[in-house]
């Protein structure tokens, strides 16, 4: 609970130079130049590269100082086990080998029971017992010895019409319907055959079944994108605040009694935080390949991801700058998100579409179009950010 | 640092009014009721000026420009969104890559689902015998194989495509009895056999037990409180119906596509479903889920605004000015946050009128969103800066979101889902009933948790607290300090945070409910004892550390004694958990301890008093322990934390096995 407290109280004690540099203490004055100097940077300050290191330098403390970043992984790490979870527990809801489960029991009564049975067999984990006498089959579903009673007749159609009774609730019916729907397509299957000459299309057929991780197309289609995209939708939401926050507690004044320019500081910030997302999503893809899901060119995602993240840091600096207050500017910041992941549905292939094909190797000329789109697009919106700089009067901020 | 106590604050637990003189000099006779009756008035209406004063500033101090941009967006995603309701998000269009040739009767299989891409055999390429190559899939003539590592994915995708191409084939034939030859009628019935609760239904189904692992499941159901006898009784028409329909089976005229009415419509104790194998459905109530779900999501929006306006407060001393007024600090809030709260109830009720839920839906969601507020005031209490903020409100979200969501999904299989209030909104919308048992037991724990949260904001809500610049759990320690005020107040402390731990157990349990039995116990164990024994220890620990007490030897072990006495105490209420058969679990036993199972192990009374007492014992002395830990600062209590977790985890495997 208190672990931080001692860690503080030694950097109240520490140097107040250093002090004044950690968000800790971050009240009225944070001078962010004079501690760089101060904390041997001066070399740097030569050049205007030299400030703007140490305004991102300076961010990029104040996140880890409030552990936000540790936050912010650990918020990606919920979110992908929590969509993990859900999957691995619908997919295991709806395949019974999955979850190594035991055969379940059937009875069968009724005309022509054959065709079911031989259906039945060749379904792993369903089990028929016939009987002749519905009483009987009834009473073992009534006291449990079977999960659900199977009754087949033919009608005048030559149907076959199969009745299933089955327990009300719980897990248990969940698999075995799921059970009975394969069992009685493949009956389907048979008939639609043997009906074949009523039929103006015959049915193509059905390629063996194999043993294929149901995750798949859940990694790679949501997944992948969804670690991939976390990372930048955060980082914008970070310079959102921090802009918005230097703003209203009146710091950003001070910064410009500096020598540093308001697009000098502007621009720190903006890469400071965009250079976050990619190196979050190397590690989440990182982390993917120990696990063996690997990805077919994890250079291209990054790639992908470094030029979503400058597009939506750019976005979010342009709107924290216009945006009066805070609770408007991520309100504009996060329906913008949203709208943007929506409106981009128009596009011949939805980012995480692109993402997927890419990871599985299955890309077309549409996706490296569309990677060169968003590489364009991520320059046009740090330039938009650049401009919007420019378009301002500082010190109507 | 820690801050004296304010006078504001520090009789907030007691009274109402806090820190008015006249109220304590006052003697008991009428006229200091009339005068309480019109401080009452007077506070009200205090509230509700703090209430006026925050919609004023919020619709006022919106710009035109973000209403338009707001606005702008909203069309242009109502426009996308509609146009791409049809086809969906396309998030799996392409991603495998067939090769085939344009005669083969396959390429229209391709070509028909969204998944695949066709390459004709020319263009393929497979490298290294099969290993890798330019196609996931290839198919000459009728042979199909799979190339490269997600080979096997995909032909397990093109197997679902086939299916998918031949159905679609045959409901375009004219001949449909010939399509579809398979007519299957489901028909669930409810089989109470071995339940405690209810009387058994016919001779035949009473002491019978069905294998090992169904049995466990079914007679956990049937402790449930929403299986009433009233379901019983339905269920017993069913069988005599069913029997009675012997002769005609089902209506065979009936085109049987037609009738694919969904399973979750009705949830009555019988539903019963006709068509082709293709439409049976495992009996899932999915789409209650996603309209409960649609309930959780404005809150994640409103929340966000909540945290801005207080965290507003305490940039450049805003709330200073707040703070002189003659509202007191729990005025304010209460006034800033009515208006929030008022929002999410008419959003709530706006969606209830909208999917058609009744009155039991805005009663379960009312109190998480008391719970989404609450944690925000707390947060926006805590946060040193709007990024820090930002996380911390994203935390709250995606924290309660899964709190409410995820128990929910099982609500129909097992009544642990009942920890969640979404599961009440889930089994409204599915029509059927709850009993109070079962509605008390899903949103007491949350209403009193969204209460103690709040209360831990409040004691921040002063100067020393709202301006300083100091970490999240050195605030935390803060807030919890300003409630600790000699001995007595450390066993309410011990009380009030069962709720705490009651909500962390179940979320536990919620969380690691399809984990593997042995893994989930070994974590359910020492979570469990771990979140005890902070809830024991974390007041002593922030009252030895903000000196509100002598850092002795015997202060620590008559600390340690009330709290772990007071805790045990407190426990013994959770005993409601019986109430809904959650000790059939054994993940529940391990989190909440043997004394579950205590009134069906003990023999007599000897032993039933010795299971009951010995729990006390443990508490003590596990409380002791980590007292005398925090009398030496941070880093014994963490080690003392620690030693009490395992001894308490201990104790409770070593009962377990005792017992069973």
């Amino acid at each position: 609970m208190s672990r931080d407290e001692p860690t503080r109280e030694r950097r109240i004690d520490g140097g107040s130079d250093e002090q004044t540099q950690e968000s800790v203490q971050r009240g009225p004055n944070p001078p962010a130049p004079a501690g760089a100097s101060a904390n041997g940077d001066g070399d740097a300050r030569e050049s205007r590269f030299g400030p703007r290191w140490a305004v991102a330098c300076r961010e990029l403390r104040s996140l880890r100082s409030e552990k936000t970043i540790i936050l912010a992984i650990a918020i990606q790490l919920f979110i992908a086990a929590f969509s993990s979870f859900l999957v691995v527990g619908f997919v295991s809801m709806y395949d019974p080998d999955g979850l190594g489960g035991q055969d379940i029991d059937v009875a069968i009564v009724g005309e022509d029971p054959a065709t079911l049975e031989a259906a039945a067999d060749d379904q792993a984990g369903l089990n028929t017992v016939r009987y002749d006498d519905r009483a009987a089959a009834y009473g073992t579903f009534e006291n449990g010895q079977v999960a659900a009673v199977l009754e087949t007749s033919r009608n005048e159609h030559d149907q076959l019409v199969v009745d299933v009774t089955a327990p009300e609730e719980g897990i248990e019916t969940t698999l075995l319907v799921v059970q009975l729907r394969e069992t009685l397509e493949a009956v389907e299957h048979d008939e639609r055959l043997a009906n074949a000459d009523r039929l103006a299309s015959t049915p193509l057929t059905i390629p063996d079944e194999v043993e294929a991780s149901p995750y798949v197309g859940f990694t790679y289609t949501i997944l992948v994108p969804l670690l991939l995209f976390l990372p930048a939708f955060i980082s914008g939401s970070i310079v959102v605040d921090s802009l918005i926050e230097e703003r209203e507690r009146g710091t950003l004044e001070l910064l410009r009694v500096t020598p540093l320019s308001l697009a000098d500081v502007v621009d720190a910030k903006l890469a400071a935080t965009a250079v976050l997302a990619p190196m979050q999503a190397a590690a989440w893809l990182a982390l993917l390949a120990v696990n063996g899901t690997t990805v077919a060119r994890p250079g291209v995602l990054i790639l992908v991801v470094a030029a979503l993240s400058l597009l939506v840091v750019g976005l979010g600096t342009v709107v924290a700058l216009v945006a009066p207050d805070r609770r408007q500017a991520q309100l504009l910041y996060s329906v913008a998100i949203v709208g943007a992941l929506v409106v981009s549905t128009l596009l011949p292939e939805h980012p995480a579409n692109t993402v997927a094909k890419v990871s599985l190797g299955s890309a077309t000329a549409t996706t490296w179009l569309l990677v060169a789109l968003y590489c364009l697009l991520g320059a046009g919106a740090f330039l938009a950010a650049r401009a919007t700089v420019e378009r301002i009067d500082p010190a109507e901020l | 640092m820690s801050g004296e106590p304010d006078p504001s604050s520090s009789h907030g637990e007691v009274d109402s009014s806090d820190g008015r003189p006249s109220r304590r000099a006052g003697d008991e006779t009428e006229s200091t009721q009339r005068s309480r009756a019109a401080e009452l008035r007077d506070s009200c209406s205090r509230i509700v000026r703090v209430a006026r004063w925050e919609i004023s500033r919020t619709t006022g101090t919106v710009d035109r420009k973000t209403v338009f941009v707001l606005l702008a967006v909203a069309i242009a995603v109502g426009i996308v969104g509609f146009a791409a309701a049809d086809d969906g998000i396309g998030l799996e269009d392409e991603i495998y890559v067939v090769g085939v040739d344009e005669e083969n009767p396959y390429h229209d299989v391709a070509t028909a689902s969204d998944q695949f891409r066709t390459v004709p055999l020319e263009a393929v390429r497979i490298d290294d015998g099969g290993a890798s190559g330019n196609v996931d899939v290839v198919i000459e003539d009728r042979r199909i194989g799979y190339v490269g590592e997600n080979g096997v994915a995909a032909y397990d995708a093109f197997r679902d495509a086939v299916e998918a191409y031949n159905e679609a084939l045959m409901a375009g034939e004219d001949d449909e009895t010939a399509a579809y030859p398979v007519l299957v009628e489901i028909e669930y019935q409810d089989r109470s056999f071995d339940g405690d609760l209810e009387p058994p239904v016919e001779s035949e189904a009473d002491e019978s037990d069905g294998s090992g692992v169904e049995d466990s499941e079914d007679s956990a159901e049937g402790e449930a409180p929403e299986e009433t006898d009233g379901e019983d009784s339905a269920s017993d028409e069913d069988t005599v119906d069913l029997e009675g329909d012997e002769d005609e089976p089902t209506d065979g005229d009936e085109p049987p596509l037609e009738s694919d009415e969904d399973t979750d419509a009705g949830g009555d104790a019988n539903v019963t479903v006709t068509g082709s194998p293709g439409d049976l459905e495992p009996p899932f109530p999915f789409q209650s889920l996603i309209l409960a779900f649609l309930f959780v999501v404005p809150m994640n929006f409103v929340i966000q605004a909540y945290g801005s306006t207080i965290m507003d407060e305490r940039i450049k001393r805003r709330g200073e000015l707040l703070l002189v007024s003659p509202a007191s600090s729990r005025e304010i809030v209460a006034g800033k946050t009515l208006p929030y709260l008022a929002g999410l109830v008419g959003i709530v009720v706006a969606i209830t009128l909208a999917i058609g839920g009744g009155f039991l839906s805005v009663a379960a969601t009312v109190p998480i969103a008391l719970l989404f507020l609450a944690a925000t005031f707390a947060g926006a209490m805590f946060a040193r800066s709007f990024k820090e903020l930002t996380f911390v409100t994203v935390t709250i979200s995606v924290v309660l979101t899964t709190y409410v969501f995820i128990p929910a999904i099982f609500t129909d299989v097992t009544p642990i889902a009942l920890i969640s209030p979404l599961t009440l909104v889930v089994m409204d919308l599915q029509g059927e009933s709850v009993t109070l048992g079962a509605y008390l037991v899903s949103t007491i724990p949350v209403y009193l948790t969204a209460a103690v949260v709040f209360l831990l904001g409040l004691g921040t809500y002063r100067e020393e607290d709202m301006f300083a610049q100091k970490p999240v759990p050195t605030k935390v320690i803060d807030a919890i300090a300003v409630r600790v005020h000699g001995k007595r107040s450390v066993p309410v402390l011990s009380i009030v945070f069962v709720p705490f731990v009651f909500v962390a157990q179940l979320l536990a349990i919620a969380l690691l409910f399809a984990a593997p039995p042995l893994l989930t116990f070994t974590i359910i164990f020492f979570f469990a004892a771990a979140v005890e024994e902070v809830a024991k220890s974390v007041h002593v620990y922030a009252g030895f550390s903000r000196a509100r007490f002598e850092p002795t030897l015997a202060a620590a072990i008559v600390l340690g004694t009330l709290s772990g006495a007071a805790f045990f105490l407190a426990e013994k209420g959770t005993q409601i958990v019986q109430l809904v058969g959650l000790h059939e679990f054994e993940s529940a036993i391990a989190a909440f301890g043997p004394e579950t199972m205590a009134g069906e192990v003990a023999d007599g009374p000897v032993v039933f008093a010795g299971l009951l007492l010995a729990p006390l014992i443990l508490h003590v002395v596990t409380a002791i322990i980590s007292a005398v830990g925090a009398t030496r600062g941070r880093t014994s209590y963490v080690v003392a934390l620690g030693l009490a977790t395992a001894v308490h985890a201990l104790y409770n495997i070593g009962v377990i096995l005792l017992v069973t």
